[in-house]
């Protein structure tokens, strides 16, 4: 039996102003609200509201024999309950049909992780409460920033209440010789690992309306095919599980609506399940499905499902990455040490993982990638702006604030 | 008397110092009964004959076609940039010939003149002169064949207008002043405000310096806006010492400044404003910024100005971890340069090659205390500044950390900085310009 598990992410961050150390007096004036409520409406109309509508049939026509999860941002529910709130109402929608699972990560999308743990526990922690007061569910499945994974990660996640699973990139530095399409375990805890079939779902996130790629067009029927195939390698009866984890906004916003993207996915559930040996499955029936002793892997530097490398080089690379999200962290304590609630949300909105993608000066086809989603026009525009940020942020802790100004941290 | 004037830059086309140095040069020359007919890279063939000092701000015009001056005379324009757009002042020249075509064109318009001079006098060195300067002018750039252009025009000028003297400003002009001494006769005064070295920082383009050359060498007086240039002149372009003549540049101080008290941020703002390219020597600002915010973390270095070597300047600050302590504005427009100058203590200025530099002057009209290299026209004229060799980073350090350290001291340099930039008149300048021109005029009548 193959388990097909879908993820989708679903995440805006807040864009920077073109900033100027002149202008920038007020934290509120960071960000550009009006260039995030565009982007916001646009992809709820091209993709939210169109693909949601398209899963809720899907959904209820499977009755549970389908089955998707979702990891969404607590930056991209704020913005939707300011700019889209019919596409918040269509995930509730989605979540209504109880064959949604939601799955936790930090609240701010950021790469705490690999640099604040303290900090990177508190948006854990703020994002599982978001779940909660919103969705009403508490997740036991967790995905870091862009599936950035190593180790550390296991051992900080098994300490936190619930999470069993967590997934991340398939990447073959870590699997070697092994299938992504096994379950796996952290070597030491006890926590379950799932990985991404990177070749499946680069074909529908990146290839899929690519003229030049030699499978061009992709139809549902060539896709399960090709799923099919991937069963045949298996004969002692293991259950495997086929990882399919894309940016959600793949439909309809990175891949068109003209491209077919929706078509491909309407009519794969019902391809899929005609077949006696496919199905789907929640990342969270990982433990309930397997049925073989784990093998356990060890991934001592962090993998990720970013550009080629699959590392973290797409936001901590160059030079200027480095010391932006350094003096970031350094600035994160300072606020939090001198008690500065007012700023710290603000701080943890510039924690945010694509301020460091914008300043990625990765040539070839990444960076066709990294230009494609930055609203600046250079990596070095990008980091000025962020510094100017940081240094008017520092100003201000510096002031001692009046005792009207103190807000407490509220969300949007 | 009347001089015929060739420059690439008056206001509102300016893309550096000299449109503002040529602004307040004219309107002192005027104020003291010298007429001046400019010439400036428009589109339409036109020349601006000024008489009375108001002149400079409202630029009166005449087509050098008699038809397009009646079409113009009937036009009324909204405003001032109307009319200028209407001249093409604003816009480069749009058709160009084939580059041969015009450097043909050149030595056709010179060898009609052929036999008003005799050849070798002022060309040590070279059969030619003008094969020289036609074939100099033979560079693939965009900008050699605006030049060639606008030397081809410069004729048409020389014949039509009286005037008692030619005065050129930098290269770009050279060929033009030259064409225009051939043809009428008259004494070629030609201004160097900054060489190919200084603008390269390094050799340059060999083009360039062989027009320049061949430019001073052609003209009757060399004005050099600073000892330090004059020196150049003289030991890389062996330009024949008795006709090199020194005249400062100077500065119209806005009246309406206003030191304000607020302030960009806590710690001492240091402030480089300028091109961002190799001769302003942006890489020392940043060796003394890192060395600085060692002692002093809450330093704030800005680095305003956009230029060639901005992104290595920008990477490299990272690189150094400066964190959030050194900050870049891009491009700034004359109220945001207004803005950030009243907010900065401290401006600094590491040229490596400045002919004069008129941002320090700016920068002490505000109060800033400045700190400037010594290879600077500028530090010639100033006594109330930090002077010190671009290279010498140390001394660079030792002197701002003393200036963020003792902020009496340095208010008090500020203060003494602004007003002796209030004595740096263009009056000055001006008289000495007015003596070349009086003095070329002699010889020459001489003869």
């Amino acid at each position: 039996m193959l388990n097909i598990v879908f993820y989708f992410q679903v995440h805006q961050p807040y864009r920077l102003r073109h900033l100027n150390i002149l202008n920038a007096r007020t934290a509120e004036d960071y960000f550009d609200n009006g260039l995030d409520q565009i982007v916001m409406q646009r992809v709820a109309d091209r993709c939210y509201l169109p693909a949601n509508q398209m899963m809720l049939k899907l959904l209820r026509r499977f009755a549970g024999k389908f089955k998707i999860a979702y990891s969404i941002t607590g930056c991209a529910i704020e913005q939707m309950k300011l700019y889209a709130p019919e596409a918040l109402k269509s995930f509730h929608d989605l979540m209504d049909t109880g064959y949604v699972e939601m799955i936790g990560e930090t609240y701010y999308h950021s790469l705490s992780s690999l640099y604040d743990i303290d900090e990177f526990l508190e948006q854990v922690a703020q994002h599982k409460k978001m779940l909660k007061d919103e969705f009403g569910v508490t997740p036991t499945v967790f995905r870091n920033t862009e599936l950035i994974y190593d180790d550390m990660l296991s051992n900080l996640i098994f300490e936190e209440e619930g999470y069993k699973v967590i997934l991340t990139e398939g990447a073959d530095r870590i699997l070697r010789w092994r299938k992504p399409l096994h379950s796996y375990k952290n070597y030491t805890k006890d926590i379950f690992l799932l990985l991404k079939h990177y070749k499946l779902s680069d074909d529908i996130a990146f290839r899929f309306s690519d003229p030049e790629w030699d499978e061009y067009p992709l139809t549902t029927e060539k896709f399960v095919n090709w799923i099919n195939k991937l069963t045949l390698s298996e004969q002692d009866d293991k259950n495997l599980f086929l990882n399919i984890f894309i940016d959600y906004e793949t439909f309809g916003e990175h891949q068109w609506a003209e491209s077919g993207i929706f078509k491909f996915m309407e009519k794969l559930p019902e391809t899929v399940l005609v077949q006696p040996n496919l199905g789907f499955c929640f990342p969270s029936e990982v433990e309930k499905f397997t049925n073989y002793q784990p093998e356990s892997i060890t991934v001592p530097e962090p993998v990720s499902w970013a550009d080629l490398d699959r590392d973290i080089s797409a936001w901590v690379e160059n030079e200027m990455q480095t010391n932006a999200i350094e003096t970031l962290y350094e600035l994160l304590h300072k606020i939090k040490q001198q008690n500065r609630t007012d700023l710290l949300r603000t701080a943890r909105l510039l924690s945010t993982s694509d301020h460091f993608y914008y300043m990625s000066t990765k040539y070839f086809q990444d960076g066709d990638v990294h230009k494609y989603f930055s609203p600046y026009d250079s990596p070095e525009q990008a980091y000025i702006y962020y510094i100017n940020a940081l240094a008017d942020l520092e100003e201000k802790l510096h002031e001692n604030p009046h005792e009207t100004d103190i807000e407490e941290e509220k969300p949007a | 008397m009347r001089i015929l004037m060739y420059t690439w830059e008056f206001p509102p086309l300016i893309a550096g110092g000299l449109g503002m140095a040529c602004y307040g040069m004219v309107k002192a020359l005027l104020k003291q009964n010298v007429e001046v007919d400019l010439i400036i890279p428009t589109r339409e063939a036109v020349y601006f004959p000024m008489r009375t000092p108001e002149d400079a701000d409202t630029l009166p015009v005449v087509f050098l076609d008699e038809k397009k001056q009646e079409e113009f005379d009937k036009k009324t324009f909204e405003d001032a940039n109307e009319r200028f757009h209407y001249i093409g002042i604003t816009e480069a020249p749009e058709t160009y010939k084939q580059v041969e075509e015009i450097t043909e064109s050149i030595k056709q318009a010179v060898e009609e003149e052929e036999d008003v001079e005799e050849q070798d006098e002022y060309n040590p060195g070279y059969e030619d002169v003008w094969e020289n300067i036609a074939h100099h002018l033979m560079g693939s750039d965009d900008i050699f064949q605006k030049v060639q252009e606008f030397t081809l025009r410069a004729e048409r000028f020389a014949k039509l207008l009286e005037f008692d003297a030619i005065h050129a400003h930098d290269w770009l002009c050279y060929p033009a002043g030259m064409i225009a001494r051939k043809i009428s006769g008259k004494p070629l005064v030609s201004h160097m405000h900054a060489t190919e070295f200084d603008r390269a920082g390094g050799p340059g383009n060999p083009n360039v310096h062989n027009i320049e050359f061949t430019g001073m060498t052609y003209s009757d007086y060399v004005i050099a806006v600073s000892q330090y240039t004059a020196e150049m002149v003289i030991s890389r372009y062996r330009i024949d010492t008795g006709k090199i003549r020194i005249v400062h540049n100077a500065y119209i101080v806005d009246d309406n400044i206003e030191k304000c008290e607020k302030r960009l941020f806590k710690g001492a703002t240091i402030l480089f404003l300028g091109r961002i390219t190799l001769q302003k020597g942006p890489e020392f600002f940043l060796e003394v910024a890192k060395s600085v915010l060692e002692k002093h973390p809450d330093a704030r270095f800005i680095m305003a100005g956009s230029g060639d070597m901005a992104r290595k300047i920008i990477q490299r600050s990272a690189m150094l971890k400066l964190r959030n302590r050194f900050l870049f504005t891009g491009f700034l427009n004359r109220k945001e340069v207004d803005e950030i100058l009243k907010m900065s203590d401290i401006y600094m200025l590491p040229s490596i090659s400045e002919p004069f530099g008129i941002a320090p002057l700016e920068a002490m009209a505000y109060g800033v205390t400045a700190v400037i290299s010594k290879q600077s026209g500028v530090s010639e004229v100033v006594e109330n500044a930090y002077k010190i060799d671009f290279w010498d980073v140390p001394k660079m350090v030792k002197v701002i950390n003393d200036l963020i350290e003792h902020p009496a001291k340095r208010r008090k340099l500020g203060i003494a900085g602004m007003n002796e930039v209030h004595q740096i008149q263009w009056d000055d300048a001006a008289t000495k310009i007015k003596t070349v021109y009086q003095e070329a005029i002699d010889e020459f009548s001489k003869e």
